[in-house]
C-alpha cells in the first residue's frame, strides 16, 4: 500500500462533485443514504490507496465511491487505485451512471453489472478486494450487512480483502451490536479483521445527522479453500427485516426511466413563461 | 402521569402548526369532517424521520400484535410551512401499487400521511427524556436528545423508569389513534 501524500485538495473537491453532479437521487426505501461529499474526498483516497493495483468489486455503490476512485486516479489527482473497479448495483440508475460517466471521462477500468445481491452472484469470481456499504442492519441485527459480505467474499473466491461500512456510534447499541455480529460473521467465513477507522462518514441522513461509519477491513486466512459455487438466498429468516423491521425485499431491480437529458432538470419540474412580445 | 403516556407506549410524536399555508384550526376542523364522513382521516406530514415503510408501519404493527395502538401525539408550534397546498390524487402502503383517495380527503403539500382516527383536543405533558427512538437508525436514543434542529417528529416508546429532572418537557395538544395502514404515501396522479 502506498504512503499517503499530500492532494490537490480543491481539485480532488471539485472532481467528486463531478461525480455527486451526475449521481441519482436516493431511494430512502432501500437505505439510499448518500454520504457527505467532504468524506467522500478522504474515503476515496482510503480506497485507492488500500486496493493500489487491484481487481475490486463494489457490492452495491450508491454513493459513487468507484466512479470518485477511478476519477481521481484517470486525473493525476491520486497516483494510485485500483487496477479495475467493477460495480454491482441492483439499481439501474446507478449502473446507468457508472455506465455514462465511465464513458464521458473515458475511464476504461470502470464498469457496472445490474445485480441483486438476493441472486446468485454472476462472476467473476476473482477479485482481489471488495467494498461496500450495506444497509446497516439496525432492525436486522446486521443480517443485511452479512448478505452483502457473504456476496464481497464470493467476489474474491474467499481469498482477498473486504472494506465493510457500517453504523458506529458511542451513544447508541444497536451499531455495537452489528459490529460485534459481523466481525463474527467474518471469522467464520475465513477472514479476520485487520483494522477498523472508527467514526470517519457522515451522511444526508435527516434524522441522525450525527450518526457516524467506519471503515472495517477484513482479510481473509491464509490456505482458505477457494468458493467457486454462489447460490441465492431465500431464507426468509435473514431477510424478513432486511430494510427494516417487517420489511422484507420485494424489488429485483430499480429500473431507470431512460430519457435524453440526464443530469439536467426534469421537463416536469418546470414550465416556461415567456416574455411578451414588444 | 396521563393515561396514554404509559410505560411501553408507543408513540408518534410531532409538531405541528400552519401547514402548507392553512392554519392549524382549520386543519384540525378538515380532519374531524374526513373522519366523520370516511371512517379515518389522513394527517400528512413530510421529512425522513418517520418514513411510512421503515418507520411507522412496523412499529404500529408491532404494538397491534400485542393487541395495543400508537398514538399521534401532537405539539403545537408556531410555524409558517409555505409548501403549495397541492391535493394529494393517490396513496400507496408501498410506493408500488396506488389507489385514489376518496374526493372527501384532502391531503396536501405532504409526501406521506399518518392514518388517524378519534382526533380530539387534549392538555398534556409528554416528558421526551422519558422516551426512546423505537427503530430506525437512531433506536434506543433519548427522546430530549433526538428532538432537536430539524428533527421535529419521531416514533418513540415511554420507558419505564422517570428521569429526576428532565430537560425537555413538551405540551401535547392534539392526540389521534393511529389505524391500519397506518402511514403511506401520497402523490398527484401520474399521467
Amino acid at each position: 500500500m502506498p504512503d499517503p501524500k499530500e492532494i490537490d485538495l480543491r481539485a480532488a473537491i471539485n472532481a467528486i462533485s463531478d461525480v455527486v453532479q451526475n449521481r441519482p437521487r436516493p431511494l430512502r426505501e432501500f437505505d439510499q443514504i448518500y454520504m457527505k461529499t467532504g468524506d467522500m474526498v478522504l474515503q476515496s483516497e482510503i480506497v485507492a490507496r488500500w486496493a493500489n493495483g487491484k481487481r475490486l468489486a463494489f457490492i452495491g455503490d450508491g454513493d459513487a465511491i468507484g466512479c470518485c476512485v477511478a476519477y481521481l486516479h484517470k486525473r493525476g489527482i491520486l497516483d494510485y487505485g485500483p487496477s479495475e473497479i467493477a460495480v454491482f448495483d441492483f439499481d439501474e440508475r446507478m449502473c446507468s451512471t457508472v455506465t455514462r460517466f465511465a464513458d464521458s471521462e473515458s475511464l476504461t477500468t470502470l464498469r457496472s453489472h445490474l445485480y441483486n445481491v438476493l441472486e446468485r452472484f454472476p462472476g467473476p469470481m476473482d477479485f482481489e478486494c471488495f467494498y461496500t456499504n450495506p444497509p446497516w442492519g439496525a432492525s436486522n441485527n446486521g443480517e443485511s450487512v452479512k448478505v452483502f459480505i457473504q456476496r464481497g467474499i464470493e467476489a474474491t473466491g474467499g481469498n482477498g480483502e473486504g472494506m465493510v461500512v457500517i453504523a458506529d456510534d458511542p451513544e447508541l447499541e444497536w451499531p455495537k451490536r452489528v459490529l460485534a455480529k459481523v466481525q463474527s460473521y467474518a471469522i467464520e467465513s475465513g477472514f479476520y479483521i485487520q483494522r477498523m477507522m472508527p467514526s470517519l462518514h457522515s451522511y444526508h441522513l435527516d434524522d441522525n445527522p450525527d450518526l457516524r461509519s467506519c471503515n472495517l477491513v477484513f482479510r481473509s486466512v491464509p490456505g482458505n479453500p477457494p468458493i467457486t459455487i454462489s447460490s441465492p438466498i431465500t431464507d426468509s429468516a435473514r431477510l424478513s427485516n432486511f430494510y427494516g423491521r417487517d420489511n422484507p425485499p420485494r424489488v429485483r431491480f430499480v429500473r431507470e426511466k431512460k430519457r435524453l437529458n440526464y443530469g439536467k432538470a426534469h421537463e416536469d419540474e418546470y414550465s416556461l413563461e415567456l416574455l411578451e412580445k414588444k | 402521569m396521563p393515561e396514554i403516556i404509559k410505560p411501553g407506549q408507543g408513540l408518534l410524536y410531532m409538531k405541528v402548526g400552519t401547514h402548507a399555508k392553512e392554519p392549524l384550526e382549520e386543519i384540525i376542523a378538515r380532519k374531524t369532517r374526513e373522519i366523520e364522513q370516511n371512517g379515518v382521516g389522513y394527517w400528512g406530514y413530510g421529512g425522513g424521520t418517520c418514513h411510512p415503510q421503515t418507520m411507522v408501519q412496523p412499529f404500529a404493527k408491532d404494538y397491534e400484535k400485542h393487541g395495543g395502538v400508537i398514538y399521534l401525539c401532537m405539539q403545537e408550534m408556531e410555524s409558517t410551512h409555505f409548501a403549495e397546498p397541492i391535493r394529494a390524487d393517490e396513496w400507496s402502503t408501498d410506493g408500488i401499487e396506488w389507489s385514489d383517495f376518496p374526493e372527501v380527503i384532502e391531503v396536501r403539500g405532504s409526501r406521506y400521511a399518518l392514518v388517524i382516527q378519534n382526533l380530539r383536543q387534549t392538555e398534556m405533558e409528554l416528558v421526551l427524556d422519558n422516551t426512546k427512538v423505537a427503530l430506525g437508525n437512531s433506536m434506543g436514543a433519548r427522546g430530549n436528545k433526538y428532538i432537536r434542529g430539524r428533527v421535529d417528529k419521531a416514533c418513540l416508546e415511554v420507558m419505564g423508569s422517570e428521569v429526576q429532572n428532565p430537560e425537555k418537557v413538551v405540551r401535547i395538544g392534539l392526540v389521534a389513534d393511529i389505524v391500519a395502514p397506518y402511514a403511506v404515501h401520497v402523490r398527484n396522479r401520474q399521467n
